[in-house]
């Protein structure tokens, strides 16, 4: 049959009888929805993730003591200056720090100002600050949920941190980060590297950990065996392991809610079976008429599986760009603590739109292939029946 | 010509709820000739009629229409042999209420391979001649019993079939639709249609343009 | 439990992939089971209810493969595109060259896809053939088909299974220029042929084709298209496709999928696969109802002449801008 005259009377049929197919669609777009918004949110912690990740030194070396991560002596860089091939040596300085009045965990992070930094969000963020104006006083930049909870408990100016020996140290906020900065950034506390020491109990010729890069990709294997060959209770996290790590945790969890999904697919799957079952008398007798008329058996089916092939696509679109808005322009409100946890401090984040085609594709396989599958044979029934049955 | 051999049909064969039908009908039709099927509900003549218009198929027996076996035909080529070459008139007309009349006369072009252009000019012809063609956008919901007759009728028209079937067509009618339906077969007539009325309406009796009358009781022929 | 939480299972479009096939293989079981009873009992001189009844099973059955076989064809480019994502959590591999090597699975899975495929095409056209006709003569042939392919998509299926957990992501994988042989040409090509006697048999092959085109012989047709697609297989990965990424050591069969080189990858093997499943599909109706479908030679003609077309000019391209070959 002639496709234009075919999609006409579609169409025609579809808008006709709309109310039949409001119920399934609602639900589709709700499930949808649910499914899109989740892989957007995730799609987009990933991002960024890997581009803070990114933007890490090649190599963290850390001192192990009975198990444990300790302080790393500083003496630790001038023995690994040594080896051939390393760039960029420092010494790292951060930690956490108990907020008691909300009882949330801040991550003070300490920076040395006079000397480039290996990560390259932060030499971002040296650029534009006045040091001289933040160094003469104690002062700190704060992430934007610190923020929050600062004013919230009412520390507009300033902050005293209280160190391990019950003295106070009072630091001045210099300013705040914007809130789309970063999601990792939201419970940061940034200051001078020695003033950071001092209040996460740290000496001054030890640090958190020390992080090296190593430009050359292929000789990366071959230092960190140097690196481990130097002291016996070193340990050296490469930045590849934890890419592939995080990678894995987010297949990981990704795949776990795929799962979850799958059930609710074939739950809705089986919803659907039911009820193109059963079809309505007047249903029966419109396919009847068609078969009366000189329908073929193959043109039935044809008209019924392309009107819940385009119910099916229309419900699909519509999903997926209510979750565009929610995820992008609402940020996503209730499901966001799901992935962020709601122990971090309120998290007000904003997600970047980080989706590709394929996503798309993917999504679409997984709701279209169950939903036409579980019509396929409602379909064939209903459309086999004489039609001198039917019309009864 | 219409050939009807040995024709048979058994409805729940091998149950308890075994029934005949249609037992050894055997009928021939002349083309371009007008017959009625007259007999009381139940006779047979309904189930004689879809044998007929290839909507069932019998359990023995052949249905022979211009040469061509239609009774064993599959279904592809049962329907495109419908679509083709007969025209199907209800009792209870069949129409699709939601669309109007030029949409549910439009149907049975759909799979038969026209553009829209060539569509509407059938559907034109079709509203003319069962004329209807004054109400042709009008939702049929909205139709009284006569006008949805003449879409019925119309529909049936719109392939240009050469074998028009019907159903106790007046059943629903009043005597002036009635009338008026009458009127239209006549007009059939004269373009050398066949017709095959079943009914049970005394109206058909004694029409001039009515070649034979077959009588038919408990699934047989009375001669 | 171990097995099933490895990493290559929960990744979200192998998960969708699986789920897809299980979908299809559940339909088509009960395909099958209805084939069983219309093998059994058609007949179509019968009138009675049962035979009716058979008839309308038939049209489910065909339903469900038109339906599979629209999907499978999806899911092969589907599926390299999911092999290809999972390059970043199998280490060593650098795209789906890399990942389809990973275990002894892979390239048969990827080759019986194809040949699946193949067979699936061709039961649609014994399908419309018999359709045709007002006595549907080819039913019971269609439904023993259709028992070979329900048997080779079980297997198929099971491949899947095998080769998804038995992808390493502790052990490096080869990549493709390792598989590929950039150092070592002549090994991984059979019968240890060099590049120029690859191209003698590819473009002889090519015009022994269209010789036993014309013939229509059809276990010549089968046997030398098969040739066919094998040498053309390696011609592409070690010639051709190097004209396409203008770099003589990136032999890889995968890459030209990809947007950089603008899709050309799915013209290539798609017009190659197109050409061979058409002689195939010839060769396949000739022996199974003795039916010469001459349009069918007509396709695999025009679009092995495209496959090699599209490869030809590739190179000679890269001549006349260059002014040498690689």
């Amino acid at each position: 049959m002639r496709t234009s005259t075919f999609l006409n009377f579609l169409f025609l049929l579809i808008y006709k009888h709309k109310s039949k197919h409001i119920a399934i669609s609602l639900i589709s777009i709700l499930i949808v929805f649910l499914i899109s918004s989740v892989l957007f949110i995730s799609s987009s912690i990933q991002k960024e993730v890997f581009q803070t990740l990114d933007a890490q030194s090649d190599f963290v070396v850390q001192k192990i003591n009975s198990g444990k991560i300790v302080n790393t002596p500083n003496y630790w860089i001038d023995d690994f200056r040594d080896i051939n091939g390393i760039s960029n040596i420092q010494e790292r300085v951060y930690g956490q720090y108990f907020f008691e009045p909300s009882k949330k965990y801040f991550t003070i992070v300490g920076i040395d100002l006079f000397e480039e930094a290996t990560n390259k969000n932060i030499n971002l963020l040296l650029k534009k600050l006045n040091i001289s104006e933040f160094l003469s006083k104690d002062s700190m930049i704060i992430g934007n949920g610190v923020n929050e909870v600062f004013k919230k408990f009412h520390y507009f100016d300033d902050y005293s941190f209280k160190l391990h020996n019950r003295e106070v140290k009072k630091v001045s906020i210099f300013k705040s980060l914007p809130k789309d900065a970063n999601i990792i950034a939201n419970d940061l506390i940034i200051m001078d590297i020695f003033l950071a020491k001092k209040i996460l109990n740290i000496q001054e010729d030890e640090s958190t950990d020390i992080v090296l890069n190593v430009p050359n990709e292929l000789e990366q294997s071959n230092i960190k065996i140097e690196l481990i060959l130097k002291h016996l209770d070193i340990r050296v996290i490469q930045k590849d392991d934890i890419k592939k790590a995080y990678e894995n945790l987010y297949n990981y969890k990704g795949g776990i809610f795929l799962i979850l999904f799958i059930i609710v697919m074939i739950t809705f799957g089986l919803i659907l079976y039911q009820r193109y079952t059963m079809i309505s008398s007047s249903d029966k007798k419109e396919i009847g008429i068609l078969r009366a008329v000189g329908w073929s058996i193959k043109d039935v089916i044809k008209l019924k599986i392309s009107e819940t092939f385009i119910i099916a696509f229309i419900s699909f679109l519509i999903g997926v760009i209510i979750a565009y808005i929610y995820v992008y322009f609402l940020n996503a409100p209730i499901l966001s603590n799901i992935f962020l946890g709601f122990g971090n401090l309120e998290n007000r984040v904003s997600y970047t739109p980080n989706i590709d085609f394929s996503t798309i594709i993917t999504l679409f396989l997984f709701f279209i292939i169950p939903f036409i599958s579980a019509v396929l044979i409602p379909t064939w029934k209903i459309a086999v029946i004489e039609p001198s049955e039917s019309m009864k | 010509m219409i050939k009807i051999t040995n024709l048979n049909k058994v409805f729940n064969q091998n149950t308890k709820k075994e029934f005949y039908a249609l037992k050894d009908i055997n009928i021939k039709i002349q083309t371009s000739s007008c017959v009625i099927l007259k007999g009381v509900s139940g006779s047979g003549k309904s189930t004689l009629l879809s044998i007929l218009g290839a909507l069932s198929k019998p359990s023995s027996g052949d249905v022979i229409i211009h040469e061509d076996s239609i009774a064993k035909l599959p279904d592809l080529h049962s329907s495109a042999f419908r679509a083709r070459n007969l025209g199907f008139i209800f009792q209870s007309y069949n129409l699709f209420n939601e669309l109007n009349v030029e949409e549910n006369i439009s149907i049975p072009l759909v799979p038969l391979g026209f553009n829209q252009k060539e569509i509407n000019e059938k559907v034109e012809f079709a509203l003319k001649l069962a004329n209807i063609e004054h109400k042709k956008d009008e939702t049929v919901s909205n139709l009284s019993g006569g006008e949805k007759q003449r879409t019925a009728i119309a529909r049936a028209l719109v392939n240009n079939p050469d074998i028009i079937l019907c159903d106790e067509p007046t059943a629903n009618l009043d005597s002036v639709n009635s009338l008026k339906f009458i009127d239209v077969m006549r007009k059939l007539k004269e373009l050398n249609k066949t017709i095959i009325i079943a009914t049970h309406d005394p109206i058909f009796d004694n029409l001039d343009f009515v070649d034979d009358i077959i009588n038919i009781k408990d699934g047989y022929i009375l001669e | 439990m171990d097995i099933f939480l490895n990493n290559i299972l929960l990744s979200n479009e192998i998960i969708v992939f699986l789920f897809t096939q299980v979908i299809l293989l559940i339909l088509l079981s009960i395909s099958f089971f209805y084939s069983l009873s219309i093998i059994k009992n058609w007949d179509y001189s019968k009138t009675t209810q049962e035979q009716y009844k058979l008839e309308k099973r038939s049209y489910l059955v065909i339903l469900i493969i038109s339906f599979t076989m629209i999907i499978k064809i999806f899911l092969l480019p589907y599926f390299t595109y999911s092999i290809d994502i999972l390059s970043h959590i199998v280490p060593g591999a650098m795209c789906a060259a890399g990942v389809i090597g990973a275990n002894d699975y892979g390239q048969p899975l990827l080759s019986f896809k194809v040949i699946l495929l193949f067979f699936i095409g061709t039961w649609m056209i014994l399908n419309t053939l018999d359709l045709k006709e007002k006595t549907y003569p080819y039913t019971k042939k269609k439904f023993y088909f259709f028992i070979l392919i329900f048997v080779l998509v079980i297997i198929e299926t099971t491949l899947d299974i095998l080769y998804l957990t038995n992808i390493s992501t502790e052990e490096p994988v080869l990549c493709c220029s390792i598989i590929f042989g950039a150092s070592s040409t002549g090994t991984q090509i059979p019968f240890n042929l060099n590049i120029p006697m690859l191209l003698v048999i590819f473009y002889l092959l090519y015009f022994l084709s269209i010789f036993v085109n014309v013939q229509k012989n059809p276990y010549l047709n089968i046997i030398v298209n098969t040739l066919f697609i094998y040498i053309s297989y390696y011609a592409v990965t070690y010639f051709f496709g190097t004209y396409i990424y203008e770099l003589p050591t990136h032999q890889c069969p995968f890459c030209m999928l990809q947007h950089e080189y603008n899709y050309i990858g799915y013209f290539i093997w798609g017009s190659l696969f197109l050409g061979v499943f058409f002689a195939f599909a010839y060769s396949m109706l000739k022996l199974l109802i003795n039916k010469s479908l001459a349009y069918t030679l007509k396709y695999s003609l025009i679009f092995n002449t495209l496959f090699v077309f599209i490869c030809t000019f590739y190179t000679l391209r890269f001549y006349f801008l260059n002014g040498v070959f690689l």
